[in-house]
């Protein structure tokens, strides 16, 4: 009797085990490096959430040629060197095409790794340049830091029309990569830079930094930072009686800096990727199905992951995802893809050009403040 | 006005330091542990303090909770934590208390979401508190008061009441206060009880100063606490002050003024250090 | 391939680190909850040198003199310092460096050290960081049984009556402090070789725990526990990205039970298993 139930049970295990296993051959997997624990845990949980969202709507639209996306994600602590290993990781388990969700850290040292074993690697929202600058299997579909530093610069110079910048940047690749774009745009916009401070990604307490602004009296205020230290900063700048206007960057883009901030946060103005005022109907179906699916307004990480699976996903539909050197080359051959951040075409340097979104935060909510749409200003340079 | 901002910057971030280093110099002069863990029950209390807030809009209610989860919390680590091993090497409550940490501080971010919780309604945050011209938010000013307040009813218990007077007698000669009748577990129930109240507190304030509250805000708070100890001299309560004061002045003006050099956390490591060097036993502390 | 090869290096490296740890802390009775410096250090030293040109030879010993100097300094430190003092300094030393580390700009700042050239092959890594792991532990077992173990023991004993017999404590504090931190620097260059990349962060204070809690885990004073340990630990997170969402939960509860339950470590569990079986035998 129990022999052969269990002979049944055996056989019917197995039979599962070839099932799935043969689903999984018939799947599209590409990996995702995402930090789902460590300091960028927040930014990480809603990367991999655009990312989801992403490969859900392609199975959902039948998928790429009949085959179902697969996404594999692996967890690098935000740390650098855990990214080699989880590199190999997915390099020894056959996975063909990676896209980084995680920091410019964690990125620059996988990088390295796939490029050496050729297997295609996106960044999607990592802006330092010496990451595409590992090989030409390395891609990024976010803005480069000196690009934005450079939009940053005739947003404060044209637009807003201010001369005196204080900036307060974040210590690591992230910040300095930022500030080292605003510098270098910053002479020939004809801004002054008045004083520079920095500060540390676990900082939330301000207090000496903002007794230094507000000896500077600058015109306008420049910050790098991710939300958890912007919002506190922002909301010490205004408490102590600073009224000079902040501008921030992508890392402010979260429900949360409003949070944090709150009345502070009004009239903060960030250089972003997504435009919730917006008639693209790309970028207007992606704000609208995240919030649907996941009942949080969208944010520009989540834009950013979602884009990068897209042109993925594209290059895999033309060339399929066996071939690595005719992946790479599809996905460099990317213009004007229609995607959640915007239209977007890569250069012959695998950086991508797309126009910078302005937000300006009234009444608690991210509105359009300008769009900069400037092939020239803000073409990424060409390597 | 520039330099008496940074002044005021550094004795608010002093008192903050204070509280915490105080609980954490307490429980190192009666059981000579390094109570790492206090950082748990910190984080713990701005949870508690910020779930009440949002839930009910009574900040009153908030501190009590802050009170009350980190009392027992804390008494809790004493219990089960500390008290099976500590006739074992200085090395095991340690790497014990170290292990709470790490743990509880991922089961907050498995709890509470990584992104970390604002309080829908934080009132002390915006409203601003002056006097010579210099300018602080009411959270600040609790903040300093409160530590104040704590220091000075916390000298008056040591000197004046039967438990402070039981306690300072257990620190300095444990087997002859028992003979002399005190209770060695209620005083070190009460040690624990002040010292995570402290704490609980503190977190509940500076959860409200970021209008912020992460699963890891603890961790270098307590890190700096147990620098702070050790700078005023381990077991030296009046030590302890001077250095969280110290502490926090040194931050302030190394933050603006070492900044090209190394980063805020490592200023106030390195002037430790320093005087460690000149003063091995710390600020105030006993010599060998 | 790879990636096997690449967890079997970084094992071997752990346990170069956990070894040299275990020479300060169980040799000497002194908490160090800073050794993820003296891995940066050597790591950083390594790395300016073979950026600048040097061979690698020369860029490996500069890695390890300079993080043995460092080393030898903590110890003329220690001199000072009592026992919980120690570990506090050693945090801070781990906190200062990681800080001027992210800071000055000839130290790579917070982008760290790139494009290190990389003169070995994957597998000659392998056996170059095995070799040395190998070769630390045979070191630190004859240390154990040889008259410096003993005076060693004696110093983690009672230090005034190892004073009294006449042991030449501060000499012998400083050299565990020189071999565990020159080990610690050797392991860092191989490691800045291996990856090309350094930064800061990889030698934060995260990093001297998870080398104390292979330490604690494996057995303090025991090498080949201290060893196993730094395995087991290397192992762990790979099997872990199962249940990777509750890692850090694990790791700490793992610390916490050991403390509780067995502070011996597994070289503890391992010793009163036999111990119960002898026991177990001669009453049969």
């Amino acid at each position: 009797m129990k022999t052969l139930f269990t002979r049944r049970l055996l056989i019917a295990t197995a039979a599962l085990a070839c099932l799935s296993g043969y689903a999984q051959a018939q799947n599209i997997r590409i990996g995702f490096q995402v930090p789902l624990t460590g300091p960028a845990a927040s930014d990480g949980k809603t990367a991999l959430q655009g990312a989801q969202l992403a490969v859900e709507q392609i199975n959902a639209a039948g998928g790429i040629k009949g085959r179902s996306l697969e996404l594999v994600a692996l967890d690098d602590q935000t740390q650098p060197a855990q990214a080699v290993p989880i590199a190999n990781k997915f390099i020894g388990d056959g996975i063909k095409a990676v896209i980084s969700g995680s920091y410019s850290g964690p990125t620059r040292a996988a990088a390295g790794v796939f490029q050496e074993a050729k297997i295609p690697y996106i960044s999607a929202y990592a802006i330092h340049p010496d990451i595409v600058r590992a090989g030409n299997y390395v891609f990024r579909t976010s803005f480069m830091g000196e690009v934005q530093g450079r939009a940053a610069a005739k947003l404060i110079a044209d637009i807003m029309k201010k001369k005196r910048v204080t900036m307060i940047n974040v210590n690591n690749d992230f910040g300095q990569a930022l500030s080292a774009g605003m510098k270098e745009a910053a002479p020939k916009m004809g801004l002054q830079l008045v004083s520079e401070y920095n500060f540390g990604m676990g900082d939330r307490q301000f207090g000496s930094i903002v007794a230094s602004v507000k000896k500077d009296d600058p015109e306008v205020i420049y910050v790098s930072g991710y939300f958890f230290n912007g919002g506190p900063l922002v909301a010490q700048l205004r408490a102590a009686g600073v009224t000079a206007p902040i501008v921030g960057t992508e890392g402010f883009d979260t429900v949360n800096f409003v949070q944090i901030a709150k009345e502070a946060a009004e009239g903060v103005i960030i250089t972003t990727s997504l435009d919730r005022d917006t008639t693209d109907p790309t970028m207007r179906k992606f704000i609208d199905d995240y919030k649907k699916r996941f009942n949080v307004g969208a944010e520009m990480v989540a834009a950013s992951t979602h884009t990068a699976v897209n042109v993925l996903a594209e290059a895999i539909r033309k060339v399929g995802i066996d071939d690595s050197a005719k992946l790479r080359d599809a996905i460099g051959a990317t213009k004007n893809l229609s995607s959640a951040v915007g239209t977007i075409t890569f250069n012959n340097s695998r950086e991508v050009y797309k126009a910078a979104q302005i937000q300006v935060i009234k009444g608690g909510e991210f509105k359009r403040f300008a769009v900069i749409d400037d092939p020239v200003l803000l073409a990424p340079p060409n390597y | 006005m520039y330099y008496l901002d940074l002044l005021m910057i550094g004795l608010v971030w002093g008192c903050t330091y204070a509280m915490m280093a105080l609980g954490l110099t307490l429980v190192y002069g009666l059981l000579r542990i390094l109570h790492v863990a206090q950082a748990t029950v910190f984080t713990l209390g701005a949870y508690a303090g910020l779930l009440v807030a949002n839930a009910t809009g009574s900040l009153a209610l908030a501190f009590v909770a802050a009170i009350v989860s980190s009392c027992v919390v804390g008494v809790l680590i004493y219990r089960w934590v500390y008290e099976p091993v500590l006739d074992k090497p200085p090395f095991v409550p340690l790497v014990a208390s170290i292990g709470l940490l790490i743990a509880m501080e991922d089961g907050f971010r498995l709890i509470f979401g990584p992104y970390g919780l604002s309080f829908t309604s934080n009132p002390w945050f915006a409203t601003m508190v002056g006097f010579g011209g210099i300018q602080i938010n009411l959270v600040q000013a609790v903040l300093v008061i409160t530590a104040v307040v704590s220091i000075g009813v916390l000298g008056w218990v040591a000197s004046s009441t039967r438990l402070g007077v039981g306690l300072r007698a257990t620190v300095t000669d444990p087997a002859m206060a028992e003979s002399f009748g005190v209770n060695r577990v209620q005083v070190r129930t009460a040690t624990f009880l002040v010292a995570s109240a402290l704490a609980g507190v503190s977190g509940l304030l500076v959860g409200m100063l970021n209008n912020l509250v992460e699963p890891g805000m603890g961790g270098l708070i307590a890190y700096k606490g147990l620098a702070i100890i050790v700078l005023g001299g381990l077991g030296s309560v009046s030590g302890t002050l001077l250095a969280s004061v110290l502490f926090g002045l040194i931050e302030s003006f190394g933050t603006v003024m070492l900044d090209q050099v190394m980063d805020r956390d490592a200023v106030a490591f390195l002037f430790m250090l320093l005087m460690l060097l000149i003063r091995p036993q710390g600020l105030l502390g006993k010599g060998r | 391939m790879d990636y096997y090869l690449s967890v079997a290096t970084f094992a071997a490296l752990h346990i170069i680190l956990a070894v040299g740890l275990n020479l300060v802390m169980g040799f000497c009775g002194q908490v160090s909850l800073g050794h993820a410096a003296f891995y940066g250090v050597g790591a950083y030293a390594s790395a300016m040198l073979s950026v600048a040109g040097w061979p690698f030879p020369v860029a490996m010993l500069g890695g390890m003199l300079a993080a043995g100097l460092l080393g030898v300094i903590t110890g003329l430190a220690a001199l000072r310092f009592r026992e919980d003092f120690l570990a506090i300094a050693t945090m801070a030393i781990g906190f200062i460096f990681v800080g001027t580390a992210r800071k000055l700009a000839w130290l790579g700042g917070e982008m760290g050290i790139s494009k290190i050239p990389s003169p070995l092959s994957k597998h000659e890594y392998a056996w170059l960081a095995m070799a040395a792991a190998v070769l630390l532990i045979i070191f630190s077992l004859h240390v154990r049984r040889s008259w410096m173990g003993r005076a060693f023991s004696g110093v983690a004993q009672d230090e005034v009556q190892a004073q009294t017999i006449g042991i030449d404590i501060a000499g012998y504090k400083i050299a565990a402090f020189f071999l565990a931190t020159a080990s610690a620097g050797f392991a860092g260059g191989l490691y800045a070789h291996m990856t090309q990349l350094i930064v800061p962060d990889a030698f934060g204070f995260v990093v001297s725990i998870s080398i104390l809690a292979m330490v604690v885990i494996g057995g303090v004073g025991s090498t080949l526990g201290v060893a196993t340990g730094a395995v087991v630990l290397t192992l762990l997170p790979e099997v872990f990205r199962i249940i990777n969402d509750y890692k850090l939960l694990v790791y700490g509860g793992m610390l916490l039970g050991v403390m509780m339950f067995s502070p011996q470590g597994l070289a503890g569990l391992l010793s009163q298993c036999v111990q119960a079986m002898r026991r177990r035998k001669e009453a049969a």
